[in-house]
């Protein structure tokens, strides 16, 4: 799910939220980007990885990235 | 498969929910079959409030509830309490495995409040209902025992109120969106995942499996409960298995992918039980009374403001995420204050009234047929409302209000 020529254009760091903080910030967030847009989430919840990207994915929005490094996860989401 | 790759992709990435569902529920059957008991862990939390207690010089052992329950021996010579420890090992192993275990400290203090409020009521109502979403949910309903479906019903209603708590806007999360760095990669991602982890997860998992078989050549009934409880901590952790969201997400994003899964451990649990059921293993049946709808709502109710049930505070704690912490010291709290009530409380709520055993009222197959049933339409109906939620959510966008919030 790695797209190469994207890079994201915001950030939103929620590390230290635990769920389900991080996918409803997610949601709020992407509703200000434009389309084409990408948003990187940054979260250190474990189980947002059953949340974000599917329902990413089922608000309509593009899951370019899923990378799980230790305890952060980061996501690259495209409006 | 090289043992890199093993390493990737079974002790590092995250599993897929359903299979761990599954097998949580086949090995909860197996549990049954081999101990007598079911996958519980609440009633171990209230002793250990119990035996809290008695150090400061009370005697909750003269209470109805411990009389119920007992509080006898101590957590390594339970079958409950090895067995949650085996799952607090569990836990802390396969989050090491993935070097996932770091201080997550609160963002705010008033997460703090929330997970002890919403955990010390999420304790009271289990207990009430003599049991959490395991006993009196994921293998409450198994057991063919009528109590489970009026919890599993009740929970259902409180998550829907836990939830317009939870997301209130003096909860909510601020949402923050800055310019990303041009390097692409954030500070924290950058950072090396500390690898030393992993060999302490490894050293963590052998001692456990060394303690369990050790407890089992002098006691086999421990030893076993004690390899189930590390079991089911690695599922837990490894899958992110969550109660509390599989209730949450629906009414948050409409997502049913954990309840389903849960629905369908349930169904792979039940044909197991029933089978030592029909080989003559006593289910455990507990009394249908309101003790189960007013435990189901409030514990509803307070693991979605806590953010997290009586299973999952107990893998989080294990990765550091510091929220937890607060989470099961309030449901210890919450669950203890229920069994000093319950000479009062337990007699209209629950003692007087039936315990029903579906597989008694309903004959062997009718009960079978019936809690299949059950869980076939409870399916069906998470499938229907996760479409209709999507659909409806396309014609009116659910977070048009969060425009205002972002600015």
């Amino acid at each position: 799910m790695t797209d190469a020529h994207k890079q994201p254009d915001f950030l939103l760091d929620m590390s230290g939220e635990p769920c389900p903080y991080p996918v409803v910030a997610m949601l709020e967030a992407m509703q200000a980007l434009e389309g084409g847009q990408v948003l990187e989430v940054l979260a250190d919840c474990p189980q947002s990885i059953n949340s974000i990207p599917g329902d990413a994915q089922r608000a309509g929005y593009r899951v370019l990235k899923v990378e799980q490094q230790g305890p952060s996860i980061r996501y690259w989401i495209e409006r | 498969m090289s043992w890199a790759e093993f390493r990737q992709a079974c002790l590092v990435r995250f599993w897929t929910p359903l299979p761990a569902v599954i097998a949580a529920g086949v090995l909860s059957a197996l549990y049954f079959g081999l101990t007598g008991t079911f996958w519980a862990v609440t009633g171990e939390f209230t002793r250990w409030g119990g035996e809290l207690l008695q150090v400061f010089g009370l005697h909750p052992e003269t209470w109805g509830y411990f009389r119920i329950i007992g509080l006898e021996g101590t957590p390594l010579t339970r079958v409950d309490g090895v067995m949650v420890l085996g799952m607090f090992a569990g836990s802390l192993a396969s989050a090491l495995w993935a070097s996932n275990v770091k201080l997550r400290l609160p963002r705010r203090k008033r997460r703090i409040v929330q997970a002890l409020v919403g955990g010390a009521i999420a304790g009271f109502g289990a207990r009430l209902a003599m049991g959490c979403n395991l006993a009196a949910f994921f293998t409450g309903i198994p057991q063919f025992s009528l109590h489970a479906w009026f919890f599993a019903l009740s929970t259902l209603v409180g998550s829907y109120f836990g939830t317009r708590v939870a997301l209130l806007p003096a909860l909510r999360a601020d949402v923050k969106l800055v310019r990303a760095p041009a390097s692409g990669a954030s500070a924290a991602l950058r950072a090396a995942p500390a690898h030393w982890q992993f060999r302490v997860g490894v050293l963590v998992f052998c001692v456990a499996v060394a303690a369990a078989l050790g407890l089992a050549s002098s006691a086999m009934k421990l030893g076993l409960a004690a390899l189930f409880g590390l079991a089911f901590g690695i599922l837990i952790e490894r899958a992110q298995i969550c109660f509390t969201s599989a209730f949450r997400d629906m009414w948050i994003t409409g997502r049913t992918t954990m309840a389903r899964a849960i629905v369908l451990g349930m169904a792979a649990s039940a044909i197991g039980i029933f089978s030592y059921v029909q080989l003559g293993v006593a289910p455990k049946i507990l009394w249908a009374g309101p003790n189960a709808i007013i435990g189901g709502v409030l514990f509803g109710f307070g693991i979605v403001v806590a953010g997290g049930c009586e299973t999952g505070w107990m893998y989080r704690s294990m990765e550091g995420q510091v929220h937890y912490w607060f989470v099961g010291i309030g449901n210890i709290a919450g669950a203890t204050v229920l069994a000093a009530l319950w000479d009062r409380i337990g007699p209209p709520l629950a003692t007087s009234w039936p315990k029903v055993n579906l597989l008694e009222t309903f004959g062997p197959l009718g009960g079978l047929a019936l809690t299949y049933a059950g869980l076939a339409l409870g399916f069906a109906l998470l499938l229907w409302w996760e479409k209709a939620f999507v659909a409806r959510r396309s014609r009116a966008p659910a977070y048009a209000e969060s425009k205002e919030a972002l600015r």
